[in-house]
């Protein structure tokens, strides 16, 4: 035994984990393979031909992989692969929506869904990973994005008006006026108006925090803000509301507003914020349902949706989706020998729906906890930011994503009343898909900074030490 | 921050929570009452993709398919086919590609496969990759049995009727035959059209061929309903036995001034014969005499005891056979009309066999049932029926007596039957009986409505084998059109069981 040893035990580094994403990347691309191969098994029988779109799916990725380990070498290491699996599932049950009633496979062709539709989904998916890239490559630090507080506040503005005040030839599709369109190419600015937002709301509430979190009078146990700090919360209230009220999109405006009420309370850490918010959401839902009749149809329709001429009027579409994954039941009918084109819109709003009915219970299951491990690390990379801008905006993202998880599958699986918003990640369309790929470049940009291991200490320096900021 | 991120995180997680548990519900608790929506499109579209299971009449040695699913050559689909047509049309129903009656409706669950007792038989399908397939029902019906109902009813000069028999000592539904009927071949097609237009014919054919008269329908039961007079009067006690003495005018003033007769105002023995002999021959006023002493409660209560008032399921839907609480119905000149089945009391044939059943179990009445057993696919047991107890009626000892005086009506030659189900007609068989003959005021022609209920009694230690309820509409006198029917069952049905 000896005692001459040094005393100074080699500092390890904090592991990277790009090796264990690496392995999780190639499960995920394996899942998707065989949900792939299981579509052509279920449609005709056999196995389709060469994967070309797959390949090409598993390169993009792979490159994504690479752009981490060198934009973000200590970035957590499930965020990637859960939206790799995510983004391939949503692939391919595009594809295999795109192929019923094509080619002599069963089913009939789905309303509104191209033949190019996967390779069209396949290419976002490919611009996805670039703009996440982007993400990486341009900001190297989350406090970077906190310089364009105002900036991409007002951006955000811009875009979710933007439908508002165009004509409803450049505005509208499927009765929801958030759309810009010109010359055949499409975006649904809202998604990434909420992303801008989300900015925003961190740089400003950052900034007002205290005010907001200290000032006021105690009232029956409740802290209530002053007066004046009110006006920012009510700002936002009144927007959510007018784009409800004139975009005819409750799903939206629901996300923009929970997403403000809920990074104010990480914000304040005030609970009279949460209530405040939660009231004035419900009062002006109720006041809106009162004076819309398509939002007080939505109600009747989650209430009773095999009332009357229904399954043939307004429920048509949520009695189809119900009807599907009750058919598929615990396990499913596989993918590609489900009826999913039954339920118009199937693509989009009610993919949900598509693979309740084909990869049944334990299928859903399955999807909801991806969604909710991609939540949980998001929160998790929230908890272990050590600069209050970054905890709040990955905080308030994070709780965004749940909460639209929440809004459209609770309405697909009638939970909630329906509201048309995109699924993440499994819904056909760019913006949507575009969107969440920037979402988990933020995620894994902020991720990274709280992981890094701090500078090692210069041992010979005696008693300076490097502290952590907490 | 990190507190209110940790509730935030709670938030999330209860969300996720509150879906998962939502599509649990959706896809587990849910999905049989969405399956069972109507007009559930993949449901609609599924029935076709697999095999429903057969329905096979069980009760002989023998047993014979009366419905199948065949695969249509050539595709993947299957058809429905009934390989005895009309004659099993009253026990199968039909299975369309919207609806289902009969059996067919009633075990539709085991039949195609979705009831949550074959749960484990379709996981185990599933996994071994093998075709989900439904559940064989096996019936408790007498191939013998009703292949010669239906022939007795079709070759009776095609007058509407209908036949029921039961084991009486198990409550086994051994035919149960309506005439005229239908063909369940002609819609079990795909062809929507063909459908509409077959299903037309069929519901505005005034012979009312869909009308299953053996348990959809019900009629006066006459002087059947002496049967359930007499259980009344034994038990409780107004007649002591069999040889009391009771007064038969061959007419009677009724309190309300209507006169009761019997058939042909002939006169009841002396006037005053013992009970026995106004059964045997059926002597109206006598029984109207009895009736309104008993008074109606405790008519209408002796025919509760024989399950009229009462719903069943046999498990098709039965009609209720009834003795109804009308304004007015204690009134004592109706009490009379209705002891002997002449008012407003109406019984469908299968509760004529029920009425015989009794007596011949004793006094008491089995609970009547047309499933034995469902098969799963793996040639497993799903269920199996078991015999029970629908109500004591009388005690062993009025049985007795009742038994007697049915005796009578078959081997006196005075008795109502004696020629038409007595011993030289039946080929020695024993059958106890009660003849009934319905005026029916509707009836254009003035014929009667012919009923007939009886038993073979047990011999030898042996229960009673078998015990028939048949009604021709429009059949005149009971005892001419009906009972014939009842005793080419019995024939039919002893021959096949020695």
């Amino acid at each position: 035994m000896s005692f001459t040893a040094s005393s100074e035990q080699p500092v390890p580094l904090p592991h990277g984990r790009r090796g264990a994403e690496l392995l999780m990347l190639a499960f995920a691309l394996a899942v998707v393979l065989f949900a792939y191969s299981a579509v052509g098994l279920g449609l005709t029988g056999k196995l389709p031909g060469l994967p070309v779109d797959f390949l090409v799916f598993a390169a993009v990725m792979l490159a994504a992989h690479l752009a981490v380990r060198r934009f973000a070498p200590y970035a957590d290491p499930l965020l990637l692969p859960l939206a790799v699996l995510l983004n391939g599932l949503g692939l391919v049950m595009i594809y295999r929506l795109v192929q019923s009633g094509r080619g002599g496979n069963p089913g009939y062709q789905v309303t509104g869904l191209p033949p190019t539709a996967a390779t069209t989904q396949l290419l976002y998916s490919g611009v996805g990973v670039v703009a996440m890239v982007a993400v990486l490559v341009l900001i190297s630090e989350p406090r970077v994005l906190q310089r364009y507080t105002y900036t991409l506040g007002a951006l955000g503005l811009v875009l979710l008006a933007l439908p508002a005040m165009l004509p409803a030839s450049h505005s509208v599709v499927n009765g929801a006026k958030v759309w810009i369109i010109f010359g055949g190419f499409s975006v649904e600015p809202g998604e990434f108006a909420r992303l801008a937002l989300a900015v925003f709301f961190a740089g400003y509430l950052v900034a007002k925090r205290d005010a907001l979190a200290l000032a006021g009078s105690r009232v029956a146990g409740i802290d209530l803000p002053r007066a004046r700090d009110l006006g920012p919360v009510l700002a936002a209230w009144a927007a959510s509301l007018l784009i409800l009220i004139f975009e005819t999109d409750i799903g939206t405006s629901a996300l923009f507003f929970g997403m403000f009420v809920a990074m104010l309370y990480i914000a304040t850490q005030r609970t009279s914020w949460l209530l405040i918010g939660v009231t004035l959401f419900l009062g002006g839902s109720y006041l809106t349902a009162l004076m819309f009749h398509h939002v007080m149809e939505r109600f009747t329709v989650w209430l009773h949706p095999f009332m009357g001429s229904n399954p043939t009027g307004i429920a048509y579409q949520p009695v189809q989706a119900l009807e599907g994954m009750a058919f598929g039941g615990l396990f499913g009918t596989g993918l590609g020998a489900g009826q999913p084109y039954h339920t118009p819109l199937v693509q989009s709003d009610f993919i949900f729906a598509a693979f309740g009915e084909e990869l049944g219970l334990v299928g859903v299951m399955a999807l909801l906890l991806v969604f909710g491990l991609l939540v949980q690390r998001g929160l998790r990379a929230a908890l272990a930011a050590k600069d209050p801008f970054s905890k709040l905006l990955v905080g308030g993202l994070s709780f965004v994503l749940a909460l639209q998880v929440f809004v459209i599958v609770g309405g697909v699986t009638g939970l909630i009343p329906l509201t048309g918003i995109t699924t993440p990640f499994l819904s056909q369309g760019g913006s949507s898909l575009v969107a969440s790929w920037i979402l988990i470049g933020v995620l894994i940009r902020v991720s990274n900074t709280a992981r890094k291991p701090a500078p090692q200490p210069i041992q010979d320096e005696g008693m300076t030490q490097v502290v952590r900021a907490a | 921050m990190n507190r209110a991120l940790l509730r935030i995180s709670l938030a999330c997680l209860a969300m996720f929570v509150l879906l998962l548990l939502n599509v649990n519900y959706l896809q587990v608790f849910r999905a049989t009452a969405l399956a069972a929506e109507p007009g559930n499109i993949r449901v609609f579209d599924q029935q076709f993709t697999y095999q429903r299971g057969a329905i096979i009449a069980a009760g002989d040695r023998k047993d014979v398919t009366i419905a199948e699913s065949r695969l249509i050559k050539g595709t993947d689909i299957y058809q429905r086919y009934y390989p005895q047509g009309k004659v099993y049309a009253p026990v199968t129903g039909y299975d369309t590609i919207y609806s289902q009656t009969g059996i067919e409706a009633a075990e539709n669950g085991l039949l195609a496969g979705t009831s949550p007792q074959l749960a484990v038989h379709n996981l185990t399908a599933l996994l071994t990759g093998k075709q989900k397939q439904g559940a064989t029902v096996e019936l408790t019906i007498s191939p013998a049995a009703q292949q010669a109902a239906y022939a007795a009813l079709a070759s009776d000069g095609g007058r509407p009727a209908a036949a029921v028999a039961i084991n009486p000592s198990t409550g086994a539904i051994l035919a149960l035959a309506s005439y005229p009927t239908f063909n369940p071949n002609q819609l079990a097609t795909f062809n929507g059209v063909q459908l509409n237009k077959v299903d037309g014919q069929l519901l505005n054919d005034p012979s009312q061929p869909l009308l299953n008269r053996a348990i959809s329908q019900t009629y006066p039961p006459g002087s059947t309903f002496k049967i359930v007079t007499s259980s009344a009067a034994f038990s409780t006690g107004l007649i002591a036995s069999t040889s009391t003495p009771v007064s038969a005018p061959p007419v009677w003033t009724l309190p309300n001034g209507h006169t009761l007769t019997n058939y042909a105002s002939e006169l009841c023995g002396n006037g005053n014969p013992p009970i026995i002999q106004a059964f045997w021959m059926s002597c109206n006023t006598a029984f109207g005499k009895i009736g309104m002493k008993l008074t109606a409660p405790v008519l209408r209560q002796w025919a509760t005891k024989f399950w009229m008032n009462k719903p069943l399921d046999i498990p098709v839907p039965v009609a209720q056979s009834v003795y109804p609480q009308g304004p007015g119905w204690t009134d004592p000149s109706l009490t009379a009309y209705s002891a002997i089945g002449q008012y407003n009391d109406a019984v469908t044939p299968l509760q004529e066999a029920m009425l015989a059943a009794t007596i011949a179990n004793h006094g008491t009445l089995m609970r009547p049932y047309l499933v034995q057993q469902v098969v799963g696919p793996g040639l497993s047991v799903i269920s199996s029926s078991q015999k029970t107890v629908l109500s004591h009626v009388d005690t062993p000892k009025v049985a007795g007596e009742i038994q007697a005086m049915m005796y009578q009506v078959t081997h006196n030659p005075t008795g109502t039957a004696y020629g038409s189900a007595g011993p030289q007609v039946s080929g020695g068989i024993t059958i106890d009986g009660k003849t009934g003959t319905s005026q029916n005021g509707a009836n254009p022609n003035g014929l009667d409505d012919a009923v007939f209920t009886c038993f073979v009694p047990g011999s030898g230690g042996q229960p009673s084998p078998i015990a028939v309820g048949v009604v021709v509409k429009e059949g005149g006198f009971g005892a001419s059109a009906a009972a014939p029917i009842a005793v080419k069952i019995i024939q039919a049905y002893l021959k096949a069981h020695p």
